[in-house]
């Protein structure tokens, strides 16, 4: 066993070598952070070593009478985030594939990776004005068609679904890569074939490239699993308001203020740690469901 | 497989360890012993900006001249981000300057005893006694770890001249006058909001909340201290902001209305006034309108009633000036801070950098273009005078509310334990606050929030306020 590996590490030697500054950071950024978690369970000093605290911040963050509140709003805000928008991405690489013009699609796909690269402060202040009643754009088209003016910013019935339509417009071109890459390198052979036995575009999508990506699909959502409890800080910040406070605080927001604007760091930490142990189940529960339904998983 | 893998693993972590802790030894500046080195922190204080390291060797020289001591002032950098969040996640990691400048959490520090007390230093200090206001005295007296000096921070009412000449011009003293003056203005100007606020009315408060009768955070109601957000006074206030929004006279916009948007509506006839900070921003506005419409504004008094004033906190500092209790020169630390309370202190904190912000010709001072970009970056005492004006007349006349109005409100921190209760009770109130003002409530509703607010553990804080104001 030993010497098959040495044997396979001479032999690919140039790949582990690629592989090793990945691995590096990894270790650097993810795992040796991981030590630094400690801190939610203890009291952190400036000078001197930290105190033990057990589960005291623990205790704080699930005491706190808005916990249960603000824990529902980030289960519903990541789910509608992740069940609406998930399938988009994939639909839209469908789509691009079947546009025949090269020049066509490669301007609709860089017009719709760029706002991907804006800050949430600048799309915030976009769909603010946008939104706005009843100056802004959309409300003057409600108005123009004898429609009354909506209040979306502030209105609690509305807001979860600007936080949901704002993310779709920055995010549904940028996350379609994958799906064109993994489109785009299946063989043309299979279409040619399809083609001529008479098969239609909407059979070829349902049967070739369909089938053919799904485990890009599965893996996505799998990983996307794992950040289900980010709620998408920036977004909920730039965007929230007085009138919407109590429907749209999430844990990240509220570790912000109680914790992060305070210094009590091991309250941040202890609702970091929660967060990460919901995600990695949620990742390891999917993994094992995924394998059992359709053979595939992430490893 | 897998042991090969985890052994790669390890040896990855046990590798980068190695080259985090190989952290390049920076050399020891030679110090000479005769000159200490006092390091400072501060927002937007960077070393990285040229003027920042000039008015350090000018400070320097001024300490020299005031203390005959040499001193050596070294600016740190501190992560890019949000100030209070960087600065303790700095002092954590062991990056302990000697004078911090704190703008929020500093009491976690404090508690640890990183913070020098500084109520000996202050009253031993004749420098201090005659800069410090009384509320910064009470503030020291209740919690010595800032020193701030500078004006309370009130937002003080600012009107547009024209709309409000054509208004009548007179100057309103009651919230009925103030009702009237903003019909009146609403009448001529029917397109424009009277007033505009930023996510909450808590800038207008500072004009509305003594007439109502909220003189302090926790105020006398039926012989005990209630929460002045709870109280029969703020429902009485709220109906009144409810009146003002529903008669178009309150922007409909201002829950998502920033800092930016706010001096837009101004600035572009949206609207007539607006809260600005006492001082220089009120010039800042001034001169804004007056380039963008020609016109310039006229600073309003609190609405006179129950009471009349600014409430300003004597609970403690919010932001300030610290002396790390790991400084090897405490005493030369507040020294610096004080000899920047005195003129000349002040000559070159407020003014900036010869020659850059100012030039002197035979004795006269002269401001560059550049002096618009400079701020104080120590202390700006308010009984100061200078050789040139620092503030236009609607920047003074807001100092002149301030002399008049200020009320001191002897408030007190939130314990850390009680945090994100606290947390819980502001949101609630935001809630009920917006949508009785636009209305969504009806004023009845207010009952219904003060009985859920004290459910919701607001009659925990209250008691632990009985004995903080005993």
């Amino acid at each position: 066993m030993k010497g098959n590996i040495q044997k396979r590490i001479i032999k690919d030697k140039q790949m582990y070598l690629l592989l090793f500054p990945v691995i590096l950071f990894f270790a650097i950024w993810h795992y040796i952070p991981m030590w630094g978690a400690r801190i939610a369970f203890q009291d952190v000093m400036y000078i001197g070593a930290n105190k033990w605290a057990g589960l005291k911040h623990f205790q704080l963050l699930f005491s706190s009478p808005v916990f249960l509140k603000v824990f529902m709003n980030t289960i519903i805000i990541s789910s509608m985030k992740m069940f609406l928008i998930f399938p988009l991405p994939i639909i839209l690489a469908f789509m691009l594939n079947e546009v025949t013009s090269i020049g066509f699609r490669k301007s609709v796909q860089s017009v719709i990776y760029l706002p991907h690269f804006l800050s949430w402060v600048v799309i915030a202040g976009l769909f603010i004005s946008l939104l706005a009643s009843p100056e802004g754009a959309v409300n003057k088209v409600r108005i123009f068609f004898h429609l009354k003016p909506i209040a979306y910013m502030t209105s609690t019935t509305h807001i979860r679904w600007v936080f949901v339509f704002s993310e779709i417009w920055r995010s549904i071109g940028w996350d379609s890569i994958l799906y064109i890459a993994a489109i785009n390198s299946i063989a043309p052979a299979l279409y040619e074939a399809a083609t001529i036995d008479g098969a239609t575009p909407f059979q070829q999508a349902m049967n070739i490239t369909f089938p053919a990506i799904i485990p890009t699909i599965v893996t996505v959502f799998i990983l996307n699993l794992g950040f289900f409890m980010n709620a998408g800080f920036d977004q909920v910040f730039n965007m929230m308001n007085d009138a919407v406070i109590n429907h749209v605080d999430i844990i990240d927001t509220y570790v912000y203020r109680v914790g992060l604007m305070q210094g009590n760091y091991s309250l941040g930490t202890a609702a970091g740690l929660f967060k990460g142990i919901i995600g990695l189940i949620l990742i390891l529960s999917t993994d094992r469901l995924s394998r059992k339904l359709t053979g595939e998983g992430v490893w | 497989m897998k042991r090969f893998l985890i052994t790669l693993l390890a040896m990855t972590v046990l590798i980068s360890l190695v080259f985090v802790g190989c952290k390049k030894k920076e050399e020891a500046p030679a110090e000479s012993q005769e000159v200490p080195t006092i390091r400072i922190v501060g927002k937007d204080f960077s070393p990285t900006d040229d003027i920042n390291l000039q008015f350090l060797e000018k400070m320097a020289a001024g300490f020299e001249v005031y203390s005959g001591q040499k001193v050596n002032l070294e600016l740190v950098q501190v992560p890019d981000g949000g100030y209070a969040e960087k600065l303790n996640l700095m002092l954590l990691g062991g990056d302990i300057p000697d004078m911090i400048y704190f703008q929020g959490g500093d009491e976690a520090v404090s508690k640890q005893g990183l913070l020098v007390d500084l109520k000996s230093y202050v009253d031993n200090s004749k420098v201090m006694q005659n800069v410090l206001q009384d509320f910064n005295k009470q503030r020291i007296a209740n919690y010595p770890y800032l020193l701030w000096i500078a004006p309370p921070r009130a937002r003080v009412a600012l009107v547009r001249e024209d709309w409000f000449k054509e208004a009548g011009g007179k100057i309103p003293v009651t919230v009925d006058d103030y009702y009237n003056l903003f019909k009146t203005i609403k009448k001529n100007h029917p397109d424009a909001f009277v007033m505009t606020d930023t996510g909450s009315p808590t800038r207008m408060d500072f004009t509305f909340d003594h007439a109502f009768g909220e003189t302090a955070t926790w105020i006398k109601q039926g012989g005990s201290y209630v929460y002045k957000k709870v109280s029969d006074a703020e429902k009485e206030k709220l109906a009144f902001y409810q009146k003002l929004y529903a008669e178009g006279l309150f922007d409909k916009d201002y829950v998502t209305t920033k800092w930016d948007t706010m001096e837009d509506k101004l600035y572009n006839n949206k609207v007539a006034m607006v809260f600005g900070t006492s001082g220089v921003v009120c010039d800042i506005y001034d001169t804004k309108l007056q380039t963008n419409q020609g016109v310039g504004l006229v600073a309003l008094p609190p609405a006179k009633g129950v009471g009349q004033g600014y409430s300003v906190s004597t609970a403690k500092e919010t932001r300030g000036w610290a002396i790390s209790a790991t400084s090897k020169n405490p005493d030369l630390v507040f020294q610096l801070l004080e000899f920047m309370a005195t003129d000349e202190g002040q000559l070159l904190d407020r003014y900036g950098v010869e020659g850059v912000h100012y030039t002197v010709d035979n004795g006269k001072y002269t401001a560059t273009d550049k002096k618009s970009e400079w701020w104080p970056r120590i202390n700006e005492v308010m009984t100061y005078d200078g050789p040139m004006p620092l503030l236009g007349a609607l920047g003074l006349k807001s100092w002149d509310f301030l002399g008049e109005y200020v009320v001191g409100d002897p408030d007190f921190p939130i314990p850390a334990d009680m945090a994100p209760t606290w947390d819980a009770l502001i949101n609630l109130y935001k809630e009920y606050n917006f949508k009785i003002i636009t209305g969504e409530y009806s004023i009845d509703k207010f009952d219904e929030f003060v009985k859920k607010w004290y459910d919701l553990g607001g009659d925990k804080i209250t008691e632990y306020a009985q004995g903080m104001l005993k």
